[in-house]
């Protein structure tokens, strides 16, 4: 994990501008407590990263939402984008599934330019994605969705059908049932499961908890953490921002279509003006 | 107003429709059971031979295949692309011109000029008993037809697409509709010029032979059987097309949801593709199996059924294929029996009363809600 490399950044933070640096911070590295529960504003990370976004304005049709977006995400790394409504959170995931119209700036996926290609495509790079909303095919059985997902080999993977049911066990169970007919909490293991078909380096995870009745939000974030902790990069826009950044490596704040503030998650948890403006205290 | 209230309001508004139809359907229900007994009952009383009944249900059973076959690709052309396709019809005849000009060619080659065979005798140049076009003589030629008509009408569809309807893509379902209509004026004035416009005579008339079933004395001619073997067949390969093969999941899942579809990697224009080959092709050869069942052509025959297939479509759930069937069935059927009670030149008249009662109690149809395609 490259949560140390994230770590070293806060000390190039500009702390002026933030103003108050929390007191309660709960932890930090010793020799930086002036600044370490003031959140970052550094955007990119010093190591490798697998996807980089720099300078990046995209937007729908004449409408542009982001302006000079910066973001990383690290091999393996676990991300989070957190602002308020109508910030961009989500379109920053879909300019990188090329579900926008790119305006400027670059997208790279493992040192490669992505911006422009086609979906199809950058599913074939290693990215999967899992939206907010209408995620399975409701007519299609659980084992069909999970097929679709592999759509572009030409041969259904038994074996990984096999590990997405050892993962969720609900599914196998499933298997021959519509997706249409499945609870909230199954659906979104349909639709986690289906983006995982092809084991993408990088999952982009749009509100995952979204439409979740509240005591199965614990269980959907554990097993974000397991795919995590398997290897998979998680990029992920989330309402339930605290959780989310209690359990990120990094996030991100997006004001606006542009960052606000960068910095590890319990760093961002505990800076006053990220808790009062976005975090609802 | 709480859902309580709501739901006795719904049911409320819908209890009239719904007695209303049940009224209707046991009235005609006891007036059949009299006629069949020979008792007439009312103004319109009459008897009714049971042979007659059965010859009616046996033929709304054929013609409703046919509809229920080109029913299937303008339930899937709406349920993939989200538009009406009016030119659905003239491509039913297409299939029709194109297969019986191949199964003409085949069965008259040699004693007949093949511009006569292919034109499927423009201008009365021969007669179908000269060029023997008949199931059971020249089986051969009937179903290399068959073929011809679903190849060269696939093949239409997809171009048609490529020319029209791909560049429209991004558009709405309206300018979509506009632009098939369009498509359908071109494509049927085209076979006004290429085949002319006098209705013919095609096929040989085939001896009819007495099937009994229990007591129904069932009529039944090797053309009909034809049409029977070849819908059901094309049927039901369409569903283990649909059911089980990659290609087919993907039109379904395409139908359910075309943005998921798309970042999953499905490869729209493809999935696109295909939907017109075999929506056409079944068109086309709905067309050639109507041919065989009026025993006549005509250069917009399949412009005229148009309405009855979206009749079927409408009934049936439009987008759903299997309510294409069903409703093509109901369709046929209510066409056919309906001349019973009314005379036949309102038979046409009835398929929609149908459709229209339909729209009025169950405005999704028949089938929406169970899978789509």
């Amino acid at each position: 994990m490259t949560a140390d490399a994230a770590a070293d950044d806060v000390g190039g933070v500009d702390a002026g501008e933030t103003g108050a640096a929390a007191d309660e911070a709960p932890e930090g590295p010793a020799d930086e407590t002036e600044t370490a529960a003031t959140a970052g504003t550094d955007h990119a990370i010093d190591g490798d990263a697998i996807l980089r976004l720099r300078d990046l304005d995209a937007g729908y049709g004449d409408l542009q939402i982001l302006s000079d977006v910066v973001l990383d995400v690290a091999d393996e790394e676990y991300v989070t984008i957190v602002g308020p409504n109508g910030a961009g959170k989500s379109t920053v995931m879909k300019t990188v599934f090329g579900l926008t119209t790119h305006m400027g700036g670059r997208v790279e996926f493992q040192g490669e330019a992505i911006q422009g290609l086609a979906p199809e495509q950058i599913i074939r790079e290693g990215i999967g994605f899992v939206p907010q909303n209408d995620n399975v095919f409701p007519g299609l059985s659980v084992r069909e969705n999970l097929e679709m997902g592999a759509y572009i080999l030409d041969e259904v993977p038994e074996d990984q059908i096999e590990t997405i049911y050892d993962r969720f066990p609900i599914l196998r169970e499933r298997s021959d049932q519509k997706a249409g007919t499945l609870s909230g909490g199954q659906r979104q293991m349909v639709a986690m499961g289906r983006a995982l078909m092809l084991d993408p380096d990088l999952l982009l995870l749009d509100e995952p908890s979204a439409g979740l009745a509240p005591d199965l939000v614990a269980d959907m974030f554990d097993r974000i953490d397991r795919i995590n902790e398997g290897g998979t990069a998680v990029l992920m826009v989330e309402q339930n921002a605290k959780e989310a950044l209690r359990r990120c490596d990094r996030g991100y704040v997006l004001v606006n279509g542009e960052n606000r503030y960068t910095d590890r998650g319990d760093v961002l948890l505990a800076d006053e003006d990220v808790r009062r403006d976005f975090l609802g205290g | 107003m709480g859902t309580t209230d709501s739901s006795i309001v719904d049911s409320a508004r819908a209890r009239p429709g719904l007695l209303f139809v049940a009224l209707l359907g046991g009235l005609l229900l006891v007036d059949l059971a009299a006629k069949l007994a020979g008792v007439g009952l009312g103004p319109i009383g009459g008897s009714l031979s049971v042979d007659r009944l059965g010859s009616n249900l046996w033929n709304g059973i054929v013609i409703g295949l046919v509809i229920g076959l080109a029913g299937i690709g303008l339930s899937m052309t709406y349920s993939i692309l989200s538009f009406a396709n009016f030119s659905h019809g003239d491509l039913v005849s297409v299939g029709a011109f194109s297969g019986w000009g191949v199964a003409f060619l085949i069965a008259g080659f040699g004693d007949i000029p093949a511009r006569a065979l292919l034109t499927v005798r423009d201008a009365g140049s021969a007669s179908p008993g000269d060029i023997g076009a008949h199931i059971l003589t020249t089986p051969g030629a009937i179903l290399v037809g068959l073929v011809a008509a679903f190849a060269v009408t696939a093949l239409l569809a997809v171009a048609l697409d490529r020319t029209f309807y791909k560049p429209m893509r991004d558009r709405d379902g309206i300018s979509l509709l506009i632009a098939s209509i369009g498509a359908a004026l071109i494509v049927r004035y085209l076979l006004q010029f290429g085949y002319g416009s006098d209705r013919r005579g095609v096929t040989a008339s085939v001896e009819a032979s007495n099937l009994a079933f229990g007591p129904l004395g069932l009529s039944v001619n090797a053309h009909e059987l034809t049409i029977l073997v070849a819908a059901v067949g094309l049927m039901l390969a369409m569903h283990g097309m649909l059911q089980h093969t990659k290609l087919g999941t993907a039109m379904r899942a395409m139908a359910d949801n075309k943005d998921l579809a798309l970042i999953t990697g499905i490869p729209a224009e493809r999935v696109v593709t295909a939907t017109w080959v075999i929506g056409g092709g079944l068109a086309g050869a709905s067309g050639y199996l109507y041919v065989l069942l009026r025993g006549t052509i005509q250069f917009d025959f399949g412009w005229l059924l148009l309405l009855l297939i979206f009749a079927a479509v409408i009934l049936g759930g439009i987008g759903s294929v299997y309510g294409a069937i069903v409703g093509g069935l109901v369709i046929g059927v209510v066409f056919t029996t309906s001349t019973i009670w009314i005379p036949s030149d309102f038979n046409q008249a009835a398929a929609f009363a149908v459709m229209i009662l339909m729209l009025l109690l169950r405005p999704e149809g028949l089938f929406k809600g169970v899978s789509t395609a």
